[in-house]
């Protein structure tokens, strides 16, 4: 179970929607 | 044997898996373009963040309610057992979700839906870019089908400008800069979404798993920036209770939505998301078929207006044409093997599994019957919709009923035949 987790955070495509979803949030928060 | 190594799939059985992934695609536009339908009857100066959350409470009760009715919570629990990993992949893809769609009301606001839509519809492109870099998607296609599938995604943007600049009503004076932004961003979190959905079907996950844990992400981040934006809990509360006599509407306009969604996922699994989201997209026409003739939108319009309609549909008829006709050979298919494997290595997923996954086939093991929680689900979802229907409101407009009765059968046939096929082909896997 740990394996997954860790081999998760490693994988470069899990943080392509996690940078994203921050930049999406950030222009939300931008233009409200 | 190499246990990773992929086996190839034999033609015939690639032939109908593709065949029941573009008549998803093509099922799913017509079921998400039709979701709109019912929010047109919320005639309430309701804040557009609100009529948001409550479809998006529709749609939470329908992810939860029709799988376990297809497919039961116990399945649903095995698929997460064996990758839950995935869980946080689809509450990431629910949050990219609810952000974009809020995005859209404000970039409609400020710079109309004419110039907005075309903009966040450029999802399919990035859609096609993340697929061939990241799941092989379009690899050993030939140049002919590449060439196919981007000419079909970009004559269906073009179609889809086309119909965006005759569905504008007006245009709203905003702030242009901050709108275009806006919408921009949507098509990048839209685009981007697919990610986590190549990622769970080409590691053998259901999509009737997926979607329960992405509507969790949806729902949370959905009710989140509604908060946001109502400044707390009892103005939110105050403003939903207010609305109650026309909650039924959004809640089914979400209902139809997730029906939409569901054979869009199923898009995804088997045509991939280079081609799932361009005929997904043809949403765009359906909408724009209930608008015309049963709301009677653009009655009176210009001569331009109409050839603008028809242009448009033609286009983005030609687009999808193009992206169906050209759907994944051998070759392709096993570089989508590859990037199976890939993904069953890096995560330690058993290699039967995703190959089972990827075939359409489940993964061997006992039966499952429904439980006392399935029926639950079932009848707590169905008792919010009849609560709801029985308080709800039916303003004073004036509908083609006639073609609201066309359309529906027509889903309904829809849905009935893509449904019929796809459980002969894949027995929902």
């Amino acid at each position: 179970m740990t394996g997954r987790w860790s081999a998760m955070l490693r994988d470069p495509q899990f943080w392509v929607p996690i940078a994203v979803l921050a930049g999406g949030i950030l222009v939300l928060v931008w233009i409200r | 044997m190499d246990p990773l190594a992929p086996l190839p799939l034999d033609s015939s059985r690639l032939r109908r898996l593709q065949l029941a992934g573009v008549t998803c695609g093509f099922t799913a536009g017509a079921w998400l373009g039709a979701a709109e339908a019912p929010t047109k009857m919320v005639v309430l100066g309701l804040s557009p963040v609100v009529i948001s959350l409550a479809m998006v409470v529709g749609v939470f009760l329908a992810r939860w309610s029709l799988p376990a009715l297809l497919r039961g919570t116990t399945a649903i629990g095995a698929d997460v057992r064996q990758a839950p990993h995935l869980v946080v992949w689809a509450i990431v893809a629910g949050c990219l979700w609810a952000v974009a769609n809020t995005l859209t009301i404000y970039a409609i606001k400020d710079i109309g839906l004419s110039v907005a839509f075309p903009l966040w519809n450029a999802n399919s492109l990035l859609g096609i870019l993340w697929g061939a870099v990241f799941f092989n998607e379009l690899r050993g296609a030939g140049w002919s089908r590449v060439v196919a599938v981007l000419g079909g995604a970009a004559v269906m943007c073009a179609g889809a400008t086309l119909l965006a600049v005759a569905s504008a009503a007006q245009a709203p004076a905003g702030h242009a800069a901050r709108g275009v932004v806006a919408a921009l961003a949507a098509g990048a979190l839209w685009g981007t979404m697919y990610i986590p959905y190549r990622k769970a079907y080409l590691t053998g996950m259901n999509p009737l798993a997926f979607v329960t844990f992405f509507t969790v992400g949806e729902l949370g981040m959905m009710s989140a920036l509604a908060l946001a934006d109502r400044g707390g809990v009892a103005p939110l509360v105050a403003e939903l209770s207010g609305a109650r006599d026309v909650l039924f509407w959004l809640l089914l306009g979400g209902f139809v939505w997730v029906v939409g969604d569901l054979f869009q996922q199923y898009a995804a699994k088997y045509v991939g998301i280079s081609r799932g989201i361009p005929l997904s997209n043809t949403n765009q026409l359906w909408g724009l078929v209930w608008g015309l003739l049963v709301f009677g939108e653009l009655h009176g319009g210009t001569r331009a207006t109409y050839a603008q309609v028809i242009g448009g549909s033609l286009l983005m008829a030609l687009g999808a044409a193009l992206i169906a006709l050209a759907s994944a050979t051998g070759p392709e298919h096993r570089r989508w093997q590859e990037a199976a494997a890939r993904e069953g290595e890096r995560y330690g997923i058993d290699p039967a599994v995703v190959r089972a996954g990827l075939a359409g086939e489940g993964a061997a093991g006992p039966a499952r019957r429904r439980t006392w929680l399935d029926w639950g689900l079932v009848t707590g979802a169905t008792a919010v919709f009849v609560g709801l229907g029985l308080v709800a409101r039916v303003p004073e407009l004036r509908l083609g009923w006639g073609w609201v009765a066309s359309l529906t059968v027509a889903m309904l046939a829809l849905l009935g035949g893509t449904g019929v096929l796809l459980w002969r082909t894949t027995r929902f896997n």
